[in-house]
């Protein structure tokens, strides 16, 4: 291909500033002298680091979704509540489309995330790419926006606060298991340089 | 790293939305992930104003209908919408969470859209395309904060289904507010900061050649740009 320009160039995706690339040190990040806007960052083995990662977050999310999330005590009568429980009770109530956005941000998308970065990572690490790895990393980009497990945590929170005057509510198995599965997710996301898992894809064998 | 002073448009480049690499426009596609390359984002204005007009009339909606029914068989049924659940809160002495709810229900969704709306004028006259650029970038981070009330509702059903003692149901205003933290999310997504910087250089505010020789054309090592 010669000198790809791809190679030559770095541009800034906020203010459109074009830098030549730098050869960079592992460990470095760039940003944009004009608006500091995060240009890329080369991360010391990213591939091994996240792969761990993000297997520590396949095994969470597991069990995040096997054993009770919460359990609520209230006049001798108690109920649990899977972490699925939040989405299937919306349906049961009639309310469809909300039953599929509440499930799509705290349930699909970071399923999607997980299995998108192993189906990435795993071959990597031997060089390797599977078949449609394009098409997945840009569903990998997509779901990432919309996974909001965080914000979820933040609402069993304030969930906590409110019942509390009507109901006794104790955090299961699967909670702790959840706030795992937001570390390790977070983590691996943050490790993995969009820019930079592009160029390994680009360098690995089909 | 060595600072170009022309922008990447200028030399009909750009930088790929997809996978961050920089492509020749021309081609159409990126030529590392084959996604379609734009200088700027297509129709970026028009999209992010039609998709905050939806947020803002859906905003109505989502603070008059209930979010949340309880029918209890102590204390009779109740609804609530998200103020009159922040007020309950704030009466029940529950500062923090009232609190939370506000901020996350009520304040960055109307932060959001008159960002929007600055960040919109700011595409057209230019000024202050720094501060701008800033704001866009917590636009976009903060957003998905706001829908933490439409999960609190989701756990509240699904927790709470002790029969005849109590029930919650969810209610419209959920579904709204809800489409309006989406709307407002894809607002922030179709804009192109770009923009900003394109009315700047074309009205003189910014100087391409203004930038900080020694932050731009320093090498790595030296330059503050760069840090381990």
């Amino acid at each position: 291909m010669g000198s790809p320009v791809f190679s030559l160039y770095l541009a800034c995706p906020d203010c459109d500033g074009l830098y030549t690339a730098p050869e960079l040190p592992e460990g470095d990040r760039v940003v944009c002298p004009r608006c500091q806007a995060h240009l890329v960052t080369r991360r010391a083995d990213f591939v091994s680091r996240a792969t761990a990662l993000v297997l520590a977050a396949a095994l969470f999310f597991v069990l995040a979704n096997l054993f009770p999330f919460m359990t609520l005590k209230a006049d001798y009568r108690e109920s649990d509540m899977l972490l699925a429980g939040s989405v299937t009770g919306l349906e049961q109530q009639g309310f469809p489309i909300l039953t599929g956005m509440v499930g799509m941000f705290m349930l699909v998308a970071p399923a999607l995330v997980i299995g998108a970065l192993l189906y990435l990572l795993l071959p990597l690490r031997n060089g390797r790419r599977l078949r449609g790895a394009l098409h997945v990393c840009r569903a990998m980009e997509e779901a990432r926006r919309w996974n909001m497990i965080e914000v979820y945590l933040l609402g069993v929170l304030v969930s906590l606060l409110k019942l509390e005057k009507l109901a006794t509510l104790t955090l299961g198995v699967s909670f702790w298991a959840f706030v795992g599965l937001i570390v390790c997710l977070a983590f691996a996301v943050s490790i993995v340089d969009p820019a930079e898992l592009w160029k390994k894809l680009e360098e690995a064998q089909p | 790293m060595n600072f170009d002073p022309l922008t990447a448009a200028a030399r009909g480049l750009a930088r790929c939305h997809s996978c961050g690499q920089t492509g020749e426009v021309e081609a159409g596609h990126c030529s590392v992930c084959a996604a379609p390359l734009h200088l700027r984002k297509p129709a970026s204005l028009q999209r992010t104003v039609a998709l905050t007009l939806g947020a803002t009339l859906l905003y109505f909606p989502a603070n008059l209908l209930p979010v949340l029914r309880i029918e209890s068989s102590i204390k009779g049924g109740q609804e609530n919408t998200i103020l009159s659940g922040v007020v309950r809160f704030w009466q029940d002495g529950d500062y923090p969470v009232a609190l939370i709810i506000f901020t996350a229900s009520v304040v960055i969704p109307i932060l959001k859209v008159l960002a929007i709306i600055a960040l919109c004028l700011a595409a057209r006259s230019g000024r202050f395309p720094q501060a701008m650029t800033r704001l866009y970038r917590m636009t976009e981070y903060i957003g998905r904060w706001s829908m933490v009330d439409v999960f609190v509702v989701a756990i509240l059903v699904g927790v709470v289904q002790l029969g005849s003692v109590m029930r919650i149901e969810p209610g419209g205003g959920a579904l709204a507010f809800a489409s309006v933290v989406i709307l407002t999310m894809l607002a922030a997504r179709s804009f192109d900061p770009r923009l900003i910087w394109d009315a700047a250089a074309a009205r003189g505010h910014i100087v391409t050649t203004d930038i900080d020789p020694e932050l731009a054309g320093a090498s790595n090592a030296a330059s503050p740009a760069s840090h381990a």
